[in-house]
């Protein structure tokens, strides 16, 4: 069975008198370990995609089971569970908590699954070892570089082990090279069995991905394998 | 739950630290407010323990006897009183009476003079039982004597406030005072017995009863007081029953009227003082928490700008998996501690003033903080923190997360 199975899911909203269609009867399946790329141009959907698939916004209609559950009928508690535990999110900006260090960031998904904090601190350590941050635990957000805060984050997203990391234009505040850094990593998480997708609207990132499936106008446009297998690319 | 409790008392304190000197400036209501309440306290406590062990020193085996008009006949001109006639025959007539002895209040000007110097003074007319029945003894010259109030001799013994407020000579025994235009001629000063609620006890006239009579002159309504104390083994309750019975009977006063007199003991004296004293308390109590209810706004205030500042916070940690009761705890609880906090240190500083204030004041009791101002100082902050906590904590549990992430 998929991962993901999206089912003429729509989302609409109202703005004044008129409808605006967000997503209009995406149907789609994703399944374990896939490494997929939305792409688009601005306006096509791709955020609101990218929202219903992280359980931050319920669809206006159709259905959606994720790891065999239904979600879309699940109300803001049960959605944080859910997102709790089946979704790492990597945001463009990074968000992070910006009075807590490097590990606390990464601890605090775990405080909702009331884990000890010396099991948490193990946990997150971990994590971060994982990114290559372990000698930046202590850091705040604001003493670390972009490209270490986006690992900060990635390691936040991690600690929970969840089914799918979803990232949302992760390279979009980082400059080339940490980019490259960034994407290898994404590529290295792939190859250990991790279910990836990416929201972005650089060719360069959907490159990396297995599998690229552009919006538009809130339809699926165009859904392609680009490579089976491994996804290791040199830049 | 007690986890949830636990990380979100963790990450109230953290944000409290991290906001330092707009945490202290927004707990400065609460801190005025459990401040003024614990002086207050403090004070009008230690002057009741205070005032409890100066009636214990009066001594719990006297009483009081008093006329008692109540206000509706006052209205109508009737005046009740006490008479010669009542004492003599309470003289005689009850038992367990160890002295007796009339006391009769100046009803025109208290004005005494001493050369150039005028003062003014509580002049009492009494007799030699008063020295028993009130324990006050002189250190210079003799009290009252039984002759001195059949002669109506024109003597006098006073309180060492009255020498001081006269500049008489340290021992003023053998000089002459103006009292009301009469001389009096000095036998004896009474030892120093300090101050009483910042009243002092020591200023004060007697001269004997007989004398006082005289001096008001053709007064038909002679209105005095009685005190007694009691022999040994002797009930106060007895006592006062059998001073009820005989003076209902003198007084004629019929099975429904009520008494026109009051019996009274020191504790009674004691009791009332202590109603007067916990009305203070209360009335004060009250209007300065009207200040705890202000500072409750404003820790409001500053947590709903608290909740905008982070709502981006908030959106991520929804995103990561905050629940709603997560998110409305930390909030809550960040007030809770903001207010008790505010009370800590309010408790501490109003402690800190109750003690100046009593030091400052000559003559007033130590500052006492009993266990339960404590309690209700720290339980009504706490009470205010959460009761003006639930508004931006809902608030900020509500927050949707999208909305919340895309918060700039």
């Amino acid at each position: 069975m998929a991962l993901i199975e999206l089912q003429g899911i729509t989302k609409y909203y109202e703005m004044g008198s008129q409808v605006v269609k967000a997503l209009d009867g995406i149907d789609i399946e994703v399944s374990r370990n896939d490494y997929l790329a939305f792409i688009g141009s601005s306006g096509s959907g791709k955020s609101t995609m990218l929202n219903i698939l992280g359980c931050l916004d319920r669809p206006t209609s159709g259905e959606y089971n994720l790891n065999g559950k239904n979600v879309e009928i699940l109300d803001q508690n049960e959605l944080s569970e859910i997102r709790n535990l089946e979704i790492g999110f990597i945001f463009q900006s990074f968000n992070l908590l910006p009075r807590a260090n490097a590990l606390g960031n990464v601890m605090q998904p775990l405080i909702y699954r009331n884990i000890g904090v010396r099991k948490r601190k193990e946990m997150a350590m971990e994590a971060l070892t994982r990114v290559r941050l372990d000698d930046r635990v202590d850091h705040l957000p604001n003493q670390l570089s972009g490209g270490q805060r986006q690992r900060v984050a990635i390691a936040r997203a991690l600690v929970t082990n969840p089914s799918i990391l979803l990232a949302d234009e992760p390279t979009g505040n980082l400059d080339s090279r940490t980019t490259i850094e960034i994407m290898q990593l994404f590529d290295e998480l792939h190859d250990e069995g991790q279910t990836l997708i990416v929201v972005t609207h650089e060719d360069e990132i959907a490159q990396h991905c297995r599998r690229i499936v552009e919006m538009k106008d809130g339809r699926i446009f165009d859904d392609s394998i680009v490579r089976s297998g491994s996804a290791k690319v040199t830049t | 739950m007690l986890f949830a409790l636990f990380e979100s008392s963790r990450s109230a304190l953290a944000s409290i630290y991290a906001h330092g000197l707009r945490s202290f400036l927004t707990t400065l209501g609460i801190v005025i407010g459990v401040a003024s309440v614990i002086a207050v306290v403090s004070v009008t406590q230690g002057m009741s323990s205070f005032i409890g062990d100066s009636f214990a020193s009066l001594g719990s085996n006297s009483l009081t006897i008093a006329s008692y008009t109540p206000f509706e006949d006052r209205m109508k001109g009737i005046s009740a009183r006490l008479t010669p006639e009542d004492l003599e025959m309470i003289e005689k007539r009850a038992e367990g009476i160890a002295s007796i002895t009339p006391l009769l209040y100046a009803n025109r000007s208290s004005q005494i003079k001493y050369g150039s110097q005028t003062a003014f003074s509580q002049i009492m007319g009494t007799t030699y039982a008063y020295q028993d029945v009130s324990q006050s003894y002189t250190q210079h010259g003799r009290f009252l004597a039984q002759t001195d109030n059949l002669t109506r001799r024109r003597i006098a013994v006073i309180g060492d406030k009255v020498r001081e407020n006269l500049s008489l000579p340290d021992n003023p025994v053998n000089e002459y005072v103006d009292i009301g235009g009469e001389w009096f001629k000095i036998v004896g000063l009474l030892e120093t017995r300090g101050e009483m609620m910042g009243f002092s006890q020591d200023d004060i006239v007697l001269m004997p009863y007989a004398t006082m009579v005289s001096l008001q002159g053709n007064q038909a309504r002679t209105d005095i007081q009685i005190q007694l104390s009691l022999s040994e083994n002797t009930e106060v309750e007895d006592v006062t029953r059998q001073v009820t019975t005989l003076l209902r009977n003198a007084h004629d006063l019929d099975n429904d009227e009520d008494d026109d007199f009051i019996v009274q003991t020191a504790e009674q004296l004691m009791a009332s003082v202590e109603t007067i004293i916990g009305m203070v308390t209360i009335v004060i109590g009250g209007i300065v928490s009207i200040s705890l209810l202000v500072g409750g706004i404003g820790i409001m205030n500053i947590m709903l700008v608290s909740v905008t500042e982070r709502t981006r916070e908030i959106g991520i940690c929804k995103a990561i998996g905050a629940k709603r009761h997560h998110i409305l705890m930390q909030f809550l609880i960040e007030a809770l501690l903001l207010s008790l906090l505010g009370g800590l240190v309010g408790l501490a500083i109003g402690y800190g003033l109750g003690t100046l204030i009593s030091r400052a004041i000559e003559g007033f009791p130590p500052a006492s903080i009993p266990l339960w101002s404590v309690a209700l100082a720290l339980g009504f902050s706490g009470f205010v923190g959460i009761l003006f906590g639930i508004l931006p904590a809902a608030k900020a549990a509500n927050l949707d997360p999208i909305d919340a992430l895309r918060y700039e």
